[in-house]
């Protein structure tokens, strides 16, 4: 089936990138307490406990976001409709604010470009979501990897909102004589994947780029704890950004939209997010286990 | 006074391969001329529930449906009795006497004085543009060669089209022991949520609510033939025309259930009204309170009774027409008594007012209960739908004999449509030799990528449904037909089809194809373009000077090149 092969390809490639993204971005000798001295073994080890250790301490809000995916995938579906009945169509007050811009950044298109950005598109953005999990997992502190997944949760949570109240398609389906939809037509197949995650009248604001700025401004708040990683999340989030106007999917609105967005949620994860989050769920924890002592 | 200012809804690019190009080009035009257009791409269900159901749109770029079949299929799509109808049921809620006149005409006269009927019929609606019919497009589709030889010569817009398939003699014999699957990529999810035969907004073709749901007759090109019906003979009463119908003998449900007259009987009482006379206040005449079901309201109101003799024999009344406009009520899905009466209720959904649907309108109909070749197995809301052959059906039954040519039992044991996001995907997952056919028309982008591709190949089929601007025609400026007759003026078909359709469209003055039925004086021109409402320019260029000198002639006022709705 297709699908599947896509399925395969994406997780055998963005493998491959966490393997080398592991040896290349986060293997900091300095930032090891062991030193370099140590065999591979004990290294792996080591930072699986590490990982271990992590994962049991950031089990709510991870609970939360995981909790957050399901609803998304839910309420996508029904919000679809629901979106229809009480959304506003934007499409073309979109276009009248920012015209044929879109066609224009199409116009510097070359198999080159739209192979590299097809690929940041799909397998970079994959990338670029699940490292940083993987990286913040083998940091130290904690605080890290509950921004990034509490800045997650705040990112899907202001687009499905968002998702429910516009109704509004991107430029490759409203001017279809201007902008190509050129991610499907050099690899058709990937349609498949997108249409798994994505309704095309969700475009509004860009998730790709919300998500990407998101890991992109996580990375430059916690540039000690990887110093390698950061200028590679900037290059990837940045290429990710520009790849969903350059491919036609979304309108330049979406993108400074979706730039607002992921933004806006690290700035209140890190505020907020982490350890009022952490501290209501072990209240309600508490007290529905005190609950059933009674 | 404010700028004429007008919404054109269509189709995304993802539904549609041209909708959403032509409406922008038309939208281009009209602002040339001084009106304030723009384009709002909408789903298709959205759409049809929008401007179908709701009433709800200024303008709309669609495609229409076959009314070639037969020119009373516009009875119900421009008389003035349906005007408040939901449905296909005159969507433009356009009045004209004249029109009227023809379209009541045209049912009770046969021959040369049919003919001349229709033609003043044509005539009247080409003035008076309550729609502008553009073209008559190509579908293309792409298909793998090698599981089944006659692609070409079939036609996939009607179920009869997937029966007709034959097997490649290869594809055959290493299968024997395979389960056979017909995988058909669709660019068009509603199949895979809503399997209700009435529900307008979730049907385009019905070709695969078709092929679950037998009618009486089927069309050909020699008019209505029996397919349910064994045959049927029909006579006159002071009313009108009469048919005896005869059943196949052993009809069945796919849930066992043994078909009878009774539940033809039913279907057209369904049919005509939903709520099967429950809905409504005390007070109110029967007429008042129906809730015909949108999708065959115009066929449906052809009947006027019918009488069940026994349990596969019935006599249908007819209203006063010719029998063979009568005979396109024999082609409406015949639905399940034991299922349906349980949905006469009435219903509430998005679009349509509670008071005015029923159960039977809106239920998904999932899993459906037909009595058609194939029957409901399996579906994904979304994702795909899967059907298999009934086993007793009368195709699967060999002493069946009179069987319209190449139709036969399917040549499959699994029919399964699969929703893909748009026409490119669709044809690469075809091309990649994981399905047979792209069941919706793709863009003519995929011509090029099919004829290069071994595996595939191209199939081009004329369609009878046409690419059409309507007009809501109770909405000003829509309400004055020298306005519409106007802004008819400013689209250039001949450019529409070279910049949109890429050659693969025929341009049109009306709604019916040329032949039978148009007049001479309807016929497209190869130099001068529609013989009506005339192109204001020429090569996709507006003559501005002359457009709006003929808004003024028509009344209206510019100010500053802006087109200013009428004091």
């Amino acid at each position: 089936m297709a699908l599947v092969d896509v399925l395969l390809q994406v997780g055998l490639v963005v493998g491959i990138g966490h393997l080398l993204g592991y040896w290349l971005l986060l293997g900091d000798p300095a930032a090891r307490p062991s030193g370099p001295a140590q065999g591979l073994q004990q290294r792996v080890a080591g930072e699986a406990r590490r990982i271990q250790r992590n994962l049991r301490a950031v089990v709510p809000t991870l609970a939360v976001l995981v909790g957050v995916l399901a609803v998304n995938s839910v309420v996508r579906d029904i919000g679809v409709e629901l979106s229809w009945l009480i959304g506003l169509n934007i499409t073309r007050y979109i276009f009248l604010l920012e015209g044929q811009l879109v066609a224009v950044i199409q116009s510097i298109a070359t198999p080159t470009l739209t192979a590299y950005f097809g690929f940041v598109y799909v397998f970079g953005y994959t990338f670029v979501l699940t490292f940083p999990v993987l990286a913040y997992l083998l940091t130290e502190t904690l605080q890290p990897v509950r921004v990034l997944f509490t800045a997650y949760i705040l990112n899907y949570g202001f687009g499905l909102g968002c998702y429910v109240l516009f109704v509004a398609y991107g430029p490759r389906n409203f001017m279809p004589e201007l902008v190509e939809p050129l991610l499907y037509t050099a690899w058709p197949q990937s349609q498949l994947l997108v249409q798994q995650v994505n309704t095309n009248t969700n475009v509004f604001p860009s998730l790709h780029t919300s998500l990407s700025v998101t890991v992109a401004l996580v990375a430059v708040q916690f540039r000690e704890s990887h110093p390698r990683w950061t200028p590679v999340a900037i290059l990837l989030a940045a290429s990710i950004v520009f790849s969903t106007m350059y491919l036609g999917i979304h309108w330049a609105t979406d993108v400074v939209a979706g730039a607002a967005v992921g933004w806006a949620s690290v700035a209140l994860a890190t505020r907020v997010g982490d350890e009022s989050l952490v501290r209501a769920v072990r209240r309600w924890r508490d007290r529905r286990t005190d609950a059933a002592s009674k | 006074m404010e700028q004429v200012s007008v919404q054109i809804k269509t189709l995304p690019a993802d539904s549609d391969p041209f909708a959403l190009r032509a409406a922008r080009t038309i939208a281009a035009w009209y602002n040339e001329a001084g009106i304030d257009a723009q384009v709002v791409p909408v789903s298709e269900e959205e759409l049809f529930r929008q401007v179908l159901l709701g009433n709800d749109f200024e303008m709309f770029l669609a495609r229409g449906r076959g009314w070639n079949v037969d020119p009373d299929s516009l009875y119900s799509l421009l008389h003035s009795r349906f005007a408040d109808a939901q449905g296909w049921q005159n969507p433009f809620g356009f009045v004209d006497l004249d029109v009227d006149g023809n379209l009541e005409t045209q049912r009770r006269v046969t021959g040369a004085e049919r003919r001349k009927a229709v033609a003043e019929l044509l005539r009247s609606i080409a003035r008076s543009q309550p729609f502008t019919p553009l073209v008559f497009p190509d579908d293309i589709r792409a298909v793998r060669r090698d599981t089944y030889t006659n692609w070409g010569d079939v036609d996939l817009q009607t179920p009869q089209g997937y029966l007709a398939l034959q097997r490649a003699t290869d594809a055959e014999e290493d299968g024997e022991e395979q389960t056979e699957v017909l995988r058909i990529m669709s660019t068009d999810r509603r199949p895979t949520e809503n399997l209700n035969p009435l529900s307008a907004e979730y049907r385009r073709s019905g070709v695969v609510t078709g092929l679950v749901y037998d009618a009486l007759g089927h069309v050909t090109s020699e008019g209505t033939q029996p397919w349910l019906a064994a045959s049927w003979a029909f006579d006159r009463t002071t009313e009108g025309p009469r048919a005896t119908i005869r059943l196949r003998p052993g009809a069945t449900w796919h849930d066992g259930t043994p078909l009878t007259t009774a539940d033809v009987a039913f279907t057209y009482a369904l049919l005509s009204d939903t709520s099967l006379g429950s809905a409504g206040e005390t007070g109110e005449t029967d007429d008042d309170a129906a809730i015909p079901a949108p999708r065959f309201q115009g066929r449906a109101g052809l009947v006027s009774d019918v009488d069940v003799v026994d349990d596969t024999v019935a006599t249908i009344q007819f209203v006063d027409c010719s029998p063979t406009v009568a005979a396109r009520a024999l082609t409406v899905p015949i639905l399940p008594e034991h299922i349906w009466t349980e949905r006469t209720d009435p219903a509430s959904m998005a679009g349509i007012e509670v008071s005015q649907a029923t159960e039977a309108l809106v239920a998904n109909n999932i899993p459906p209960v037909g009595s058609g070749p194939l029957r409901f197995r399996r579906n994904t809301p979304r994702e795909s739908l899967v059907l298999e052959p009934f086993p007793e059906h009368f195709l699967a039954d060999p002493d069946t004999t009179d069987l319209p040519d190449g139709v036969g039992p399917p040549p499959y044991d699994r029919f399964r449509i699969q929703f893909v996001g748009s026409d490119d995907a669709a044809i690469g997952v075809v091309a990649d030799g994981d399905a047979e056919v792209t069941g919706t028309p793709v863009g003519t982008d995929a011509v090029p990528r099919i004829g290069r591709n071994d595996g595939l190949e191209l199939v081009i089929s004329r369609s009878d449904a046409p690419y059409l601007v309507g007009y809501n025609t109770q909405r000003a400026p829509f309400t004055n037909p020298r306005f519409r007759n106007t802004v008819a003026r400013l689209v250039d078909v001949n450019h529409l089809v070279s910049a949109v359709f890429d050659g693969y469209a025929r341009p049109t003055v009306t709604p019916i194809q040329e032949g039978r039925w148009v007049p001479s004086d309807l016929e497209w021109d190869e130099t001068d373009g529609n013989p009506v409402t005339p192109f204001i320019g020429s090569d996709g260029e507006i003559d501005g000077g002359r457009a709006r000198q003929a808004f003024r002639d028509a009344g209206y006022q510019y100010d500053d090149g802006r087109l200013l709705r009428g004091s």
